[in-house]
């Protein structure tokens, strides 16, 4: 006879019983976590990506040097209104004929692991940055320099074989980070698995692609950042991590398991209502977004095709719809607070929306309704551009010019501008193109020949761009600048239109007082408490 | 058994390699330079460092160079560098290597439990209401977006309830997304499992063992399921390959730390090197999987090493 095997009643409870009180458990376990880290003074920051390096030689993203800063200190500083200032240098001097810069150090400055930072470590540093084998892919951002010495060790003089204007300034980069002579011992761990600095971090551990954990430097002295905490930072630990989907971001913040992120911007509007939740804006970014030609073509060889498409966009009434107070209009070639951004004198040598003037001179081009203008409008996906092109083209379409929309990836839009510079025939392309940077040198890579893209070229101004390079009196400078400005405003090489447009807002948990981005986009944690 | 195994071995082997020269072909059809891309917000890059780059990367080289260079390399041990960050690449993906795998053996196992559940209830209870429950409940499943269905259980689970973090890399954050993408799995393996079990249920053998009036447990367990996993376990082997190529979606909504996130970043930054690695590495594990899934095939059913 078949036995039946048969579980009884209450053994099956059991094992339900036990299942379920298995998983309430293992649900109490990350609760008690969160309730945990928000105690030990851990910050969860959470980014749309992740580092590339920790070395500051090694690459550019704004995800990389956002941790520089607080991994490594610069040897000078923006104050809140972009002026250069102090910080691991408290003064300098610059020679009369601008080809030597001689900088002196703060004292009592110590890298993380316990050794003085001196002059050495600036030579060390700046050699480094220069080596012929290999050099940092920044190296003509510090210009042409001729030799490092040390004078003293809190006194280093860095020598030019021409005078180099955007040195100064360079001097306050990330990407210009002092490093210390104990990084040269790491060998290939440094910026990979460690890095020494004198930040007011130091660098515990980065899991690539997930995070790097960052523990406060108790030894820390600000000496110049917009802080108001001028040493160690409040927060015992800083986790940066790497969250790719803004929704995924947004949830923790909600749920608090992150304290500070970018949320997606479709709900910047709710976030405003959400009360456990405030908003930090970046401004004083040098975040720039302006239209550019592929001008080696019609119709954008010619400038008045070019002008039409200045006078044809109501830039203001586009931003409000589409950013409704979240972003400024700009009008300089570079955006605020970088030298030569005065929205009043490039409001004066450029155009202001005028849509008759835009049909009068597509008339002379010849063009009309019954021959409307076919063009393509490019774009980088993110940050709502897709929404603002859309706007434009409406826009557009009202003088008569039917713009095809294309948006790509940043990557695929650069290659694709630079292509697009190259052909000859097809229609008419201009892209919505976004770039920053700290100096007005950045005009020099975007337009002296051959350009960034090779597009908009002459020799005119390719001479300006090479004086203003090596003009190192700030009032000369300003001045070449303008003329610069003139010339890509009045050519309509390039119409700005607004500032910032990337990763500049940022939600906060109610209870973290103190976060900011001083500028240039560089988040601070040196005053956060919570 | 010996020659079986052999000839799979050197099928797989064949298809590493075929892999890694369409790879190399199709990477650089792709638009976009990765050297101007590394340097695309980098405003103070001259042309000559950019061919120095280049140079060194060997992106200079003709492709079938830059292929035999790559391929001697790599038979060393050698992946190379990653072009953004200097990294190397194979510490990188062995790092991220074992996410994925968790990842993915963790949600076919949810996708076995469901689908294996649904489908051989389905079968057991063919024609009734509970039968097309199971296939709704199935093709459900199958027919919502991965990705939305991730942010779904985000919002209940973690935010509603806060039973799970957002974001995480230990095994309780694999919870949500092995559910996320063992669900949309499970219908392949449940319409499998119903389809075959119906064909089970009507043979002979089974028709006797209910006659001989075994429990209904041993019917269905010994003589029943055990006939069925043949076919069973070889959708499963499929499913893998699947799978891992949806933790790449998955991996991106919950932040998992696998390969399938670095491989997105790879192809947006251009990074040859990297992408070659994980078109490798991934095809090398497909490979191994589908051996072994071979060679599980010939355990359950000998007649398979004579066909």
């Amino acid at each position: 006879m078949a036995q039946v095997v048969r579980t009884s009643k209450s053994s099956r409870t059991g094992r339900i019983a036990a299942l379920v009180l298995g998983v309430l458990a293992g649900a109490a376990v990350p609760l008690a976590a969160l309730g945990a880290r928000a105690a030990d003074g851990t910050l969860v920051w959470a980014r749309d990506g992740d580092s590339d390096s920790l070395d500051p030689q090694r690459t550019t993203t704004t995800l990389s040097w956002e941790v520089f800063a607080q991994i490594y200190d610069s040897l000078l500083a923006f104050d809140e209104s972009g002026k250069i200032g102090p910080h691991l240098a408290k003064s300098w001097v610059v020679s009369p004929d601008g080809k030597e810069v001689s900088l002196t150090l703060n004292g009592d400055i110590t890298c993380h692991d316990g050794a003085p930072f001196t002059a050495e470590d600036v030579k060390y540093t700046i050699d480094r940055a220069l080596d012929a084998k290999n050099p940092s892919i920044t190296k003509a951002s510090w210009g042409p320099i001729t030799s490092v010495d040390v004078v003293n060790p809190e006194t280093v003089s860095v020598k030019f074989s021409s005078p180099f204007g955007a040195f100064l300034s360079f001097m306050t980069d990330p990407m210009a980070s002092m490093l210390c002579r104990g990084d040269a011992k790491l060998g290939d761990k440094f910026g990979v698995s460690a890095a020494i600095g004198t930040g007011p971090f130091k660098l515990v551990s980065w899991t690539k692609g997930d995070q790097i954990v960052l523990e406060r430097n108790t030894a820390y002295k600000n000496f110049g950042l917009p802080a108001q905490n001028k040493s160690a930072p409040h927060i015992a630990k800083l986790v940066v991590k790497n969250i790719t989907e803004a929704q995924s971001r947004l949830a923790g913040l909600k749920t608090g398991e992150l304290q500070v992120a970018e949320p997606p911007l479709a709900e910047v509007t709710t976030i405003k209502d959400d009360k456990t939740l405030t908003l930090v804006t970046a401004k004083n970014t040098g975040q720039d977004n302006f239209f550019e030609f592929a001008v080696h073509r019609p119709p954008f060889n010619d400038a008045r095709a070019r002008k039409a498409i200045a006078y044809a966009l109501d830039i203001d009434g586009a931003l409000d719809i589409v950013y409704g107070g979240l972003v400024d209009r700009e009008r300089c070639p570079v955006a605020h607070p970088v030298m030569g951004s005065e929205q009043d004198f490039c409001k004066s040598v450029g155009y202001d929306y005028d849509p008759e003037k835009a049909k009068a001179l597509l008339a002379e081009l010849g063009y009309g309704p019954d021959k409307p203008l076919d063009v393509v409008m490019l774009s980088w996906t993110g940050g709502d551009r897709d929404k603002l092109v859309q706007v434009f083209q409406n826009q557009l379409q009202q003088v008569g010019i039917h713009a095809k929309i294309e948006m790509m990836d940043i990557g695929t839009l650069n290659a694709r501008v630079t292509q697009e510079n190259e052909k000859t025939t097809g229609p008419g392309t201009f892209d919505l193109m976004g770039w920053a940077w700290f100096d007005p040198d950045i005009l020099y890579a975007l337009w002296h020949s051959p350009g960034a893209y090779k597009g908009y070229s002459t020799p005119e101004l390719d001479a300006l761009l090479e004086k203003s390079r090596t003009s190192a009196d700030p009032t000369s400078r300003l001045g070449l600048v303008h003329d610069i400005e003139k010339i890509l405003l009045q050519e309509a090489v390039m119409i700005p239109v607004y500032t910032p447009g990337w990763n500049w807002i940022y939600a906060v948990r109610a209870e973290v007082k103190g976060f900011k981005v001083g500028p240039f986009k560089r988040p601070m944690f040196n005053d956060v408490t919570f | 058994m010996a020659r079986y195994l052999l000839k799979r071995l050197l099928s797989a082997v064949v298809t590493i390699w075929v892999t890694t020269i369409a790879v190399v072909l199709l990477i650089h059809l792709v638009p976009g330079d990765p050297v101007k891309i590394m340097f695309a917000q980098s405003q103070s890059t001259t042309p000559e460092q950019l061919e120095t780059v280049r140079h060194n990367l060997g992106l200079d080289r003709p492709i079938y160079e830059q292929y035999a260079i790559y391929m001697s390399r790599v038979l060393h041990g050698d992946f190379g560098h990653t072009i953004r960050g200097d990294q190397p690449i194979l510490p990188l993906l062995l790092g991220r290597l074992p996410y994925t795998l968790a990842l993915a053996l963790s949600s076919l196992l949810v996708a076995t439990v469901i689908g294996l559940g649904l489908g051989f209830l389905a079968a057991y209870k063919r024609g009734t209401a509970l039968d097309s429950l199971c296939m709704v409940l199935a093709i459900g499943g199958v027919s919502v977006p991965v990705f939305w269905l991730g942010q779904i259980l985000i919002l209940v689970f973690a935010v509603r309830l806060s039973w799970f973090q957002v974001a995480g890399s230990d095994w309780r954050s694999l919870i949500l997304p092995a559910l996320t993408l063992g669900v949309t799995n499970a219908a392949v393996v449940a319409r499998l499992t119903r389809s075959t079990m119906i064909d089970i249920f009507n043979q002979d053998y089974i028709r006797t063992a209910w006659a001989k009036g075994l429990p209904a447990r041993t019917v269905l367990s010994r003589h029943a399921l055990r006939a069925g996993l043949v076919p069973i376990v070889t959708i499963l082997g499929l499913q893998f390959t699947y799978t891992m190529g949806g933790a790449v979606i998955v991996e991106n909504v919950f932040s998992w730390n696998g390969i399938g996130r670095l491989a997105v970043q790879a192809i947006f930054q251009r990074d040859y090197p990297l992408i070659q690695g994980f078109i490798l590495t991934f095809a090398c594990l497909v490979a191994l999987v589908s051996l072994a899934m071979d060679v599980l095939y010939a355990v359950l059913d000998p007649r398979i090493v004579h066909v």
